[in-house]
């Protein structure tokens, strides 16, 4: 009998190992070595000292981001582990929440302690979740999410409108319509209230730390290989004796668990709650966390919260809105174009570029250089050097962006030295748009940057920034 | 005793194509159950088959590509209902059941097509396929409670004997790489050891040779008759590579166009003038 | 019996425009099958197109130039607006992802979506704009239909929108173009082994649904007067909804689909009330989508295992 498998290149593998190359290298050999217990650790130690070093209001983003990573981190369940697009995830973000502050507030007589709200709420959401994972037994992919995205659809018109439905009574104002919930208790556990940043920012991290340990067990055993099976190959994972059906149920369920338990919290800290916190906006933002950090990995989806959570209070201050913008253009030239001798190339390209422009400009039309600058370090900086537009400074900025779009298209699609050409103009244009218009419209800002982090990872690196590429037959 | 499984007229068509006609089949104990009753129905995929397995007979089923051979498999896992006839297992029907109910039965199989988890490692392939065998809790996992990290060291540890079986190839530092790292034969070989994760007593084999070199042919063949010999599994397999046909059938089965054509020893079948003009076409068993 | 045929007027109005947006969906759906989020978005620009051009005309009520002349004007800036963005749509938020997973085109298209939505309230606002249709084309013009007049415009944009389905129906099935489209439909490998040149098959699939958006955008802006920002999202989920009820990938499925759901929200703001107008189209597509995914003129999905 022959022997199976007995090979000369199985038993040179040692030999085969090839180290880490590039200039991460140390980095992630250094990253390796810490098991992602210490990781964790370190994570949570940073996290802990955070408070200690900066202003009551950053407790308050510090907050803000905890709650993304949390929320990120039960879409994670649904979307990066078992593969289910669950457009509609914010509507159990704001069940949870409404829930809370329908029981922790004025709006009712019940005012439920919150040792049981808490566990009734995140049970609540879990079998909300569940039914909804009703449809997902016929429908896959686009249907699914489609299905979803009228959920959420749904629940926003419902609690907008409740008082307004047919069969409801006026005296019964549940869910304070347009106005929303005002005045939501904050969380008091054992005679400890929950009132201040610094103790809700404690009591989020805490939960932040047992998710990760919880969900990281949960994927290490039969239930996330489950998970991850079914996200291969339904079919197969079936024959497999996977029971696709209930575990669809189950990772819409602990995902929708996860949400609601975040929600209840949101309410507590933002001491109310408003029909346009759980809007499409959010679901976006959660996305962006998710699809930035590394769908399927839990170390990048808390990395991707922490950044898609930290740049809208970035951008509120046109002072750190205005570095953030530029370090992000030096940042993107360095990606796109990576030999130093180009780099220079474009720079100085655009420096000459845009003083050419002022000049003609200000020769053909006075307005041109008549606007007043931000009140910036960088903007004061070259002032004199972009158009910073008086008059008619709308319409000329409109077809600025315009053009700036299609060239950052145009870039995409050129190779060389055409790619520097194309390149500065757009980036003349991107800081004119920028200086005019952009840098003091925050709100606008963060909704173009989300929607382009979405396309741009997609496009180039799917897998976020500490995801594993994946391979697909289809 | 009853038979591990048992075909019964099985019939089936796909808009207006019949793919299986009237057959039948029985891997039981040993007796094969003819139905003579030809049911001559135009419009069958799988026509009235009949079908029987013994536990630990090793069956092959043969024929041309579109006979109905994976069509075969699929009504038997459960992807498609038969329009009619019956499947029984162990005496029982299990027509209707969901794939993973038939699977938690006892059935395991590989696929035509391969069809491997491809961005998660060899082992966690082989482990996944325990799901049924095992029962911690989502808490109990959440917690790592001492079961449950018991339950994950036996499932991994019988995730390793499984694929010790295939010798050194998928053992080791293999152990961790994504599959889609493997090369083809491996490929081939990991959704074997994956089926046997399973813990069933009939393994069905979609052209587990197909593919492959004629040394890992000759491994395959050996492999498939140990598995038989040292594991007890009764094992249904479709081939076209007649050296494996002829190495490790104890009984063969000829389909073409869903009917079953002849069924026998691999010498009674391989020379039967049906099954030489269906490979070879209408006229060839008289052209000797 | 006024009232009813008000309304039918209303329902078939309403149901012109989604049809011509669902044809997008369709189309893009049927060759790539994709959800092309971003459709909406595309019909809002080209309703800001053709909103631009007509105040660079003079506006609603001191013309420079014929009605008419404006009207087709304004149709063929919308066009040419929606269909650049729906062309550069493809080439940088789809191709790159033709081979990847199913879910990475779809969050692809929301992110674009949202991208197009920040890009136009950048550019014009959260206020809206309206098209003044009164000042353009006098409301006592129509039509007598029985009882009732049907406004001049509502005319215009019901006979427009049939005439450009039926050339549609005509393309698809008679030229050589609309043949390739269809095949690329069935089978993009096997269409690419017959010579055909799948990618450029797919930009003129967006193309045309993209351009027949913006003439929607147009349309909707003269029938009802008033364009935002956000009108894309809502018009996108109804036509969306009427190219799945149709059947999704079938060009008079998404025809039908958007006549249907067209009636559905008239008679439903008649006869009930306007707020559930919306709650009934979904409830439609849940129904739909549950009972019947394949929509009433589709194909339903064969997988080979």
């Amino acid at each position: 009998m022959s022997q199976i498998g007995v090979d000369q290149w199985v038993e040179q593998s040692d030999e085969r190992r090839q180290d880490y190359q590039g200039w991460t290298a140390p980095a992630r050999r250094l990253f390796d070595k810490l098991a992602p217990g210490g990781r964790l650790a370190l994570f949570l130690l940073v996290a802990a000292a955070y408070p200690f070093f900066v202003r009551g209001s950053d407790v308050r983003v510090g907050i803000t981001i905890l709650l993304l990573a949390m929320v990120a981190l039960g879409l994670n369940v649904v979307v990066g582990w078992a593969g289910l697009l669950d457009l509609g995830y914010v509507a159990f973000y704001g069940f949870g929440a409404y829930f809370y502050a329908i029981v922790a507030s004025n709006q009712l007589p019940a005012h439920w302690p919150t040792w049981i709200a808490i566990p009734v709420i995140v049970a609540a959401s879990a079998l909300l979740g569940a039914l909804l994972s009703l449809p997902s037994r016929r429908l896959v992919g686009d249907y699914l999410a489609i299905m979803t995205l009228f959920f959420a659809q749904v629940f926003v018109e419902l609690v907008r409108n409740f008082e307004r439905l047919p069969f409801v009574s006026d005296d019964l104002n549940l869910t304070g319509g347009p106005n929303g919930i005002p005045g939501v208790f904050p969380w008091e556990l054992f005679g400890f209230s929950f009132n201040t940043f610094h103790r809700n920012y404690y009591l989020a991290l805490a939960f932040v730390g047992l998710l990760i340990i919880g969900l990281h067990n949960l994927n290490d055993s039969r239930t996330g290989r489950a998970w991850r099976a079914l996200r291969e190959d339904t079919l197969a994972a079936e024959h497999m004796t996977t029971p696709v059906n209930r575990l669809k149920m189950l990772a819409f369920a602990v995902g929708a668990g996860i949400a609601g338990l975040t929600g209840t919290l949101f309410a507590a800290v933002q001491v109310g709650v408003f029909p346009n916190n759980f809007n499409l906006f959010f679901l976006i933002t959660m996305y962006a966390a998710v699809i930035l950090g590394g769908s399927g990995s839990i170390p990048g989806v808390v990395l991707g919260a922490i950044a898609i959570a930290y740049t809208p209070e970035l951008l509120r201050d046109p002072g750190k809105a205005g570095w953030l913008f530029y370090i992000g253009l030096v940042v993107l030239l360095v990606v796109v174009v990576r030999r130093w001798e180009r780099i220079a190339a474009t720079v100085g390209g655009v420096i000459v570029f845009g003083f050419i422009v002022r000049v003609v400009a200000s020769g053909i039309w006075d307005e041109a250089t008549m606007g007043e600058a931000n009140d910036t370090f960088i903007s004061r900086l070259i002032d004199d050097w972009v158009l910073v537009l008086g008059a008619q400074s709308d319409v000329i900025t409109n077809y600025a962006f315009v053009l700036a779009v299609v060239g950052m298209l145009t870039v995409v699609v050129a190779s060389g030295w055409w790619k520097i050409a194309a390149l500065i103009p757009t980036i003349y244009l991107a800081v004119l748009v920028w200086e005019n218009k952009l840098a003091f419209q925050p709100s606008i800002t963060r909704q173009l940057l989300f929607g382009g982090v979405l396309v741009v990872m997609m496009a180039v690196r799917p897998q976020g920034l500490l995801g594993t590429k994946r391979v697909e037959i289809i | 005793m009853k038979p591990i499984l048992e075909l019964r007229g099985l019939s089936k068509s796909f808009g207006g194509l019949k793919v299986i006609e009237d057959l039948d089949l029985v891997v039981g104990a040993g007796q094969i159950v003819h139905d003579d009753d030809p049911v001559v129905s135009q419009k069958d995929v799988v026509d009235d088959l009949d079908l029987s397995i013994s536990p630990g007979e090793i069956v092959s089923v043969i024929g041309p590509n579109g006979a109905g051979k994976t069509t075969l498999f699929n009504l038997i896992t459960g992807i498609y209902e038969p329009d009619r006839g019956d499947i029984l297992m162990d005496g029982r029907s299990i027509v209707g059941l969901s794939p993973e109910q038939i699977a938690n039965l006892g059935v395991a199989r590989t696929f035509q097509t391969l069809r491997l988890f491809l961005n998660m490692t060899v082992k966690e392939n082989v482990m996944a396929a325990a799901y049924g065998d095992s029962q911690a809790r989502i808490w109990q996992s959440v917690f790592r409670t001492p079961a449950a990290r018991r339950e994950e060291r036996q499932i991994a540890e019988m995730a390793e004997r499984k694929l010790a079986f295939f010798g050194k190839r998928l053992m080791g530092y293999r152990w961790d790489q994504p599959a889609y790292s493997l090369s083809y034969a491996n490929r081939r070989r990991l959704e074997i050891a994956r089926a046997m994760a399973t813990n069933p007593r009939l393994l069905m084999l979609d052209e587990p040779a197909a593919g492959m070199n004629p040394a890992e042919t000759h491994e395959i063949t050996e492999l498939i008759g140990e598995l038989r010999d040292e594991v007890g599994f009764s094992i249904l397999v479709i081939e076209h590579d007649m050296h494996v046909v002829e190495g490790i059938s104890d009984r063969v089965i000829a389909l073409d166009h869903g009917v079953k054509i002849a069924e026998g020893s691999f010498e009674d079948v391989a020379t039967s003038p049906q099954v030489i003009e269906a490979y070879l076409g209408y006229g060839a068993a008289d052209r000797k | 019996m006024e009232f009813f045929l008000q309304q039918t007027v209303n329902g078939l109005t309403l149901g012109s425009v989604y049809a011509l947006i669902a044809l997008g969906y369709s189309m893009v759906y049927g060759i790539l099958k994709l959800l092309n989020f971003a459709h909406g978005e595309v019909y809002m620009f080209g309703a800001f197109a053709g909103y631009g051009v007509l105040t660079i005309l003079g506006g609603s009520s001191a013309l420079v130039v014929p009605v008419w002349l404006a009207i087709m004007l304004m149709f063929g800036a919308a066009m040419i607006v929606s269909a650049a963005i729906g062309v550069a749509l493809e080439r940088f938020a789809y191709r790159p992802l033709r081979n990847s997973t199913r879910i990475a085109p779809l969050i692809s298209a929301i992110g674009a979506s949202f991208f197009l939505q920040a890009a136009a309230l950048l550019m014009f606002t959260a206020n809206s704009r309206s098209y003044n249709t009164p000042s353009l084309i006098a409301i006592e013009t129509g039509i007598p239909l029985g009882p009732i007049r049907v406004w001049m415009v509502r005319v215009l944009v019901i006979v427009t929108a049939f005439v450009l389905m039926i050339l549609l129906t005509l393309w698809v099935n008679r030229s050589r173009t609309g043949k390739a489209v269809r095949a690329v439909s069935f089978d993009r490998e096997a269409a690419a082994m017959m010579g055909i040149d799948v990618d450029k098959v797919i930009v003129v699939t967006f193309l045309i649904g993209s351009a027949l958006a913006g003439i929607g955008g147009v349309m909707v802006g003269l029938v009802f007067g008033r364009i935002f920002h956000l009108m894309g999202f809502v018009a996108g989920l109804k036509a969306f909804t009427a190219a799945v009820v149709g059947g999704i990938g079938s060009i008079p499925g998404a025809m039908l689909g958007g006549l249907l759901i067209g009636f559905a929200e008239a008679y439903t703001t008649g006869y009930i009330s306007s707020t559930f107008q919306n709650l009934i189209v979904f409830g439609l597509l849940i129904v739909v989508l549950l009972v019947r995914p394949s929509g009433l003129l589709g194909r339903p999905e064969l997988v080979k295992v």
